[in-house]
């Protein structure tokens, strides 16, 4: 597992620890205090007292959120209630590939040994206060920067805007809605085994085609659940591991946006990932075939079918054979896919965080009853085109 | 039926220093993008500066289509009360423009009749605030009247 070298960066940190809050689609308990129930438990997980804990992340970071419903806290008010001296702190708006990225290069710099990040939501009140799923940018009077070109036209949700990829993907490959409802028919079966999942009761390939349409050709079981909940994640030096409970290691990552950074201005949407996906094997000898496990990002059921494709666990286009049927991304199956149920069963905790505490706990072994046998090398990717991001990680020790 | 509201519900843009010529033409029917003076290459959307050279000598040029449909989604959700649903939300292209792609509204035909390569004329639409927002024509449903949109027949409220 060397790759370009023994020196890479990402080699020089572990994951240390998962924690999150209680998930739901909706609970009655502000975004502070799940972020602070995520961030004790991620602690606690990885072996530590927050007394370690000197850096602090989030994402996104302050200012307009584009949905209603993020709920990260504010960073400083979570560093006081926390009471601790931080040497590095982030939070970021745009630019987030995964969760671990940033954290990753303060720790592998020397910057802080030990740093907790975290996401939180509370997009599942948000979307009960609203009646309904809301608009993009609905709490805003006016549509500013990209959303300028979306919203006033009636693209007024990111399911608006992840649909023309799907329509173009299905044109391109002739795959279609039978194929692709595969991939959340096997993850609703994965979230079975999930007692944390917000949805848990069987779904059927004939459910998915009676669904109804939100913006064709993704309809609802298309699309992730909104939810309430927080993850955090700390990311440690590698050489504190003997003082940690259960590390996982960092082979390699990535986040290589080579296209238009905006969803619409996308110039091939039948393929997406891939140089994200390309740079990251580059700084590895490990190849898809290795990988135990794929952790990879369904905000909706076309982003799961970009990475199936840009990280060559199937050839381009090739995704719809791939999971019809089920059986090659089932448990048991060549390449068990979102076993905590995803985004799309197991709730929209976003951007790679509830699919990196997934891939932490089957690499420990700690993923109970759809636990993946002798999982070693686990896949993990997020969203896909201008916020792509693409790592593997892998049991401890290497 | 088309989908075109009868009482605009949305967002509105918000205008800036680079896209104000873009919502004053749209106004008038016109489909402005920019060009850049010294290579002559077209960026869309407009940023004041070329996306193909750097150059930050830029005009602003008409397009008049027709273009064609790159890709579409046909929405169902009614995302804010009001909102008059199906509508077709259409990525349109033209042939010799690289480089500019538009997302709009498709009207001429039933929403459920786009397609991938349909082609379709320039045109706009009653938007939210006031504003005129791009809403592209079928072609073939509206051939008796080509140059509606070029012509800026529809205009904002």
């Amino acid at each position: 597992m060397t790759g370009m070298g023994t020196d890479l960066f990402e080699r020089r940190v572990v994951i240390s620890g998962v924690g999150q809050s209680a998930i739901g689609r909706q609970l009655d308990r502000s975004g502070f205090q799940l972020t602070i129930d995520a961030i004790l438990a991620a602690v606690a997980d990885a072996g530590l007292t927050v007394d370690d804990i000197d850096g602090l992340a989030m994402f996104p970071g302050g200012g307009k959120a584009n949905l209603p419903g993020y709920a990260n806290g504010n960073l400083y008010e979570i560093q006081d209630a926390l009471r601790v001296t931080t040497t590095w702190r982030q939070g970021i708006i745009e630019g987030m590939c995964l969760p671990f990225y940033g954290p990753a290069m303060a720790v592998a710099t020397g910057q802080a040994r030990h740093v907790v990040v975290w996401r939180t939501v509370k997009e599942g009140s948000a979307a009960r206060n609203a009646g309904g799923r809301p608009a993009y940018g609905s709490t805003n009077s006016a549509a500013e920067g990209p959303l300028a070109w979306l919203l006033p036209v009636g693209a007024l949700s990111p399911v608006c805007q992840l649909a023309p990829y799907t329509t173009r993907y299905m044109h391109e490959y002739g795959v279609t809605r039978e194929q692709l409802a595969w991939i959340p028919v096997t993850q609703r079966a994965h979230a079975a085994l999930n007692p944390d999942a917000v949805y848990r009761s069987p779904l059927t390939v004939d459910d998915y085609l009676a669904s109804r349409m939100i913006s064709s050709p993704i309809c609802l079981y298309d699309c992730d659940v909104p939810a309430d909940g927080a993850t955090a994640i700390v990311v440690s030096a590698a050489e504190t591991a003997a003082d940690l409970r259960a590390p996982v290691g960092v082979e390699a990552m990535a986040g290589v946006v080579d296209g238009r950074p905006s969803w619409e201005q996308w110039e091939d949407m039948g393929r997406v990932g891939y140089a994200t996906a390309a740079a990251m094997w580059a700084r590895t000898d490990l190849r898809p075939a290795d990988v135990d496990v794929a952790e990879i990002y369904d905000g909706f059921t076309i982003e799961a079918v970009w990475w199936l494709e840009a990280m060559g666990f199937c050839g381009p286009g090739e995704a719809g054979a791939f999971v019809e049927g089920g059986k090659r991304i089932s448990l048991g199956g060549e390449l068990p896919l979102n076993t905590w149920g995803g985004q799309l069963s197991g709730g929209r905790l976003h951007a790679a965080f509830g699919h990196t505490a997934e891939a932490v706990r089957q690499l420990r072994g700690e993923a109970g009853d759809r636990q993946v046998a002798g999982a070693r090398v686990a896949a993990v990717t997020s969203v896909g085109g201008y916020e792509a991001g693409a790592a593997l990680l892998t049991s401890w020790p290497r | 039926m088309t989908a075109t509201p009868t009482a605009p519900v949305g967002i509105p843009p918000a205008v800036t220093e680079e896209t104000a010529p873009f919502w004053e033409a749209a106004a008038a029917g016109r489909l402005l993008v920019e060009r850049c003076v010294r290579c002559e290459a077209e960026s869309f959307p407009p940023y004041g500066m070329c996306r193909a050279c750097r150059g930050r000598d830029v005009e602003h040029v008409e397009i008049t289509g027709p273009g064609h449909v790159y890709s579409f989604t046909v929405n169902y959700q009614r995302w804010m009360p009001g909102l008059e649903v199906p509508y077709a939300l259409v990525l349109v292209e033209f042939a010799g423009h690289p480089g500019v792609r538009v997302f709009g509204r498709l009207r001429g035909c039933p929403p459920q009749e786009a397609r991938i390569g349909m082609a379709v004329e320039v045109g706009f639409e009653p938007g939210p605030g006031g504003y005129a927002v791009p809403s592209f024509i079928a072609v073939a449903a509206e051939s008796a009247v080509p140059a509606e949109g070029a012509a800026g027949a529809e205009r904002a409220a």
